[in-house]
């Protein structure tokens, strides 16, 4: 969900961690910028359009619901709701992003009234049958990639930094990605990332920036192409809010038996 | 009580009317068939059944009525009729505490293969749905939650019975039930209490509860020369412990149960091991594979030691396709039960489930031996609203 902030958050104790001694990095630097400008945006809420299109243009939608609470010490947490297709109506996923080491994360089978704890290192595993995977919609944090400035690119006419982030975590499902990063704004216009066989795998483009509070820019629409199957997912949104007034207690396991 | 639990069950349907005004209102339909294979003479060989399901909600500032009904019509055997409000609540948010009163459904535990410590709700046994088949449980229950944990205190003054089969229908050792005897002199109208703390540490899930009141589970004595079962609800008296680590691709599970059950001691556990396989066979499948023994020496289990194994194929496909095959056996290599389910979307308002279970025992008179001829297989369609 969150390649959203992708990139576009993190808290402010990983910058200033990360800002003192390493700064020889020109990759690092830009990465950080990116989450710098990002920083602040406290929580938000968003609908979301899931389009699945297989290789043949056959599409399947879902629809979901999003909430985010930018996290300080600790990384972001978010909230996923699923409102269709009915068969997994009232479920919900609820992640706690750590810095370091595994995310904590937790599903909601409203049937059972249960919440189950989850492995989460199926990273590279499909989120919803869908060509993101789970980590692609994490919340990203500095520390998860180490970085390597690339080159000056022209990206749909738009001056970009080209940087190339590595996962640190040997579960990803990726050796690189790279990211094309607009000059001006700082935001990330697209990705590629490469399988750990170092082929081109898939294409995530962002349209439709739009700022919000002044400050914050998301995206309405995110398109990623499996270039290795041939298909594809689009992600639309809609409605995003800040400042909805969420707390650490909305993000509590025990609370997600409350979603409606 | 049952008067003032409908008289909350109307207010909640009223309340409920203007949910679906706001859109907070869903229906989910499932037509089930079933087939007995193996089916005695004198028993139905097939059964059909439709259950509609309704869940509404409104929320006035920090208060929250909910109502999920569940109205299930068999035509053939009656013990799978029923109409119940499984959950019909108000909630409110009163300082730093929830307060809910009413039906609710609540889950409590961490195992796969059976949830010694779930002891909120009765089950609606004669559903056959496993965990999901429950009753609504007429409750005052407050929750706290902390920064170290989530707090509850459940006082349930009114039991429910749990729900049996037709004798000619299936499963049922195809005797008639009796009515129910209890240890506790109130019977059914016995107070019941119970209490749970949860916390998570890291990789680790915890949770300790305390059960004061009556067995969810009767003990069955065959009576009346072998014609009748009679249900027999002892008092219960329990600490519950909880636990799972999570973690890479391993969950390691536990659940026990100690204390007092018909004046005797309880000790019952289920530990278990969960494996999981991403990205089989270089697709996007994941093969879960799991392990799990029950040690039950409650005179409700169907053996003191059952060891279970199962494998669970999801096939991370844009319809979910999952497929789960369970074998239990009991220690004694007596009993054994093989069941198999699938499910897939068909489309975004409706899925197929399909099911199958096989019962096996050398000796009939054992818990699996007298559902010899429950053999079942199944066909669910779900549409949703």
């Amino acid at each position: 969900m969150r390649i959203l902030f992708a990139m576009l958050s993190a808290g402010l104790a990983s910058f200033l961690m990360i800002s003192t001694p390493v700064l020889a990095n020109k990759g690092l630097e830009i990465a950080t910028e990116v989450i710098k400008r990002d920083q602040g945006w406290g929580d938000t809420s968003s609908k979301m359009t899931m389009i699945l299109k297989d290789k043949y243009g056959q599409s399947t939608q879902r629809s979901l619901r999003n909430k985010s609470l930018e996290g300080s010490t600790e990384g972001d947490k978010s909230l996923v709701i699923f409102d269709t297709p009915g068969d997994v109506r009232g479920t919900a996923f609820l992640s706690h992003t750590k810095k370091t080491g595994s995310d904590d994360q937790w599903l909601y089978l409203p049937a059972l009234k249960r919440v189950k704890r989850i492995a989460s290192s199926n990273k590279a595993g499909p989120f919803m049958g869908s060509e993101f995977s789970f980590e692609d919609i994490a919340s990203q944090e500095i520390e998860k990639y180490a970085y390597k400035y690339l080159s000056e690119e022209k990206y749909n006419g738009v001056d970009c930094f080209v940087v190339e982030y590595d996962p640190v975590d040997r579960k990803s499902g990726y050796s690189i990605q790279k990211t094309w990063i607009d000059q001006s704004k700082y935001i990330i216009l697209k990705t590629e990332y490469y399988d750990r066989k170092k082929s081109l795998l898939k294409t995530l483009t962002f349209d439709s920036y739009k700022k919000y509070e002044d400050k914050f820019w998301r995206a309405d629409t995110f398109r990623m192409i499996n270039h290795q199957t041939g298909k594809e997912t689009e992600l639309q949104y809609e409605n995003w809010v800040f400042g909805t007034g969420l707390s650490e207690k909305d993000f509590n396991k025990s609370m997600l038996k409350k979603i409606k | 009580m049952n008067i003032i639990y409908w008289l909350l069950v109307s207010i909640c349907m009223m309340l409920s009317q203007s949910a679906v005004a706001d859109g907070n209102l869903n229906t989910k339909l499932i037509a089930d068939f079933r087939l007995y294979p193996n089916s005695n003479a004198g028993t139905i060989d097939s059964g059909q059944s439709l259950e509609l399901n309704i869940d509404a909600y409104k929320d006035f500032g920090a208060t929250r009525a909910v109502l999920e009904l569940v109205a299930r019509f068999d035509d053939q055997d009656s013990g799978r009729r029923i109409l119940d409000a499984r959950q019909a609540y108000i909630s409110s948010e009163i300082g730093a505490f929830e307060i809910y009163v009413g039906n609710r459904q609540e889950f409590w535990g961490k195992a796969e293969s059976k949830n010694i410590v779930d002891v909120v709700n009765q089950q609606d046994g004669a559903a056959d749905q496993g965990g999901a088949g429950k009753l609504g449980a007429p409750s005052l229950s407050v929750e706290r939650y902390t920064e170290y944990g989530d707090l509850q205190v459940w006082y349930m003054p009114e039991f429910r019975e749990l729900t049996f089969n037709d004798s000619n229908a299936h499963p049922s050792g195809q005797l008639l039930i009796k009515p129910a005897r209890y240890q506790r002199s109130e019977g059914s109208n016995a107070d019941d209490l119970a209490f749970r703390f949860s916390s998570v540490v890291d990789e680790w899930d915890l949770a300790g509860s305390l059960f004061y009141g009556t067995a969810r589970n009767p003990i069955l004595s065959v009576v009346d020369v072998g014609t009748a079962l009679e249900p027999y609800y002892p008092k219960q008296q329990s600490l519950g412990l909880e636990a799972q680590y999570t973690g890479d691709a391993t969950l390691l599970k536990w659940e026990s149960l100690h204390g007092q059950q018909d004046e005797k001691s309880l000790f019952a556990a289920v530990a278990g091991l969960e494996y999981t396989l991403y990205g089989l066979l270089d697709q996007v499948w994941d093969l879960g594979m799991l392990a799990e023994a029950q040690h039950d020496e409650r005179p409700q289990a169907a053996a003191k030691r059952i060891y279970v194994a199962g494998l669970r194929l999801t096939l991370n496909d844009s319809k979910d396709t999952s497929l789960l095959l369970l074998t239990s056996q009991d220690e004694d290599w007596d009993q054994s039960l093989i069941s198999f389910e699938a499910s897939r979307r068909i489309n975004s308002w409706s899925s197929i489930e399909l099911g199958a279970k096989f019962f096996d025992a050398q000796t009939p008179a054992s818990a699996f031996g007298a559902l010899d001829d429950d053999d079942t297989i199944s066909i669910k369609l779900n549409t949703f609203f």
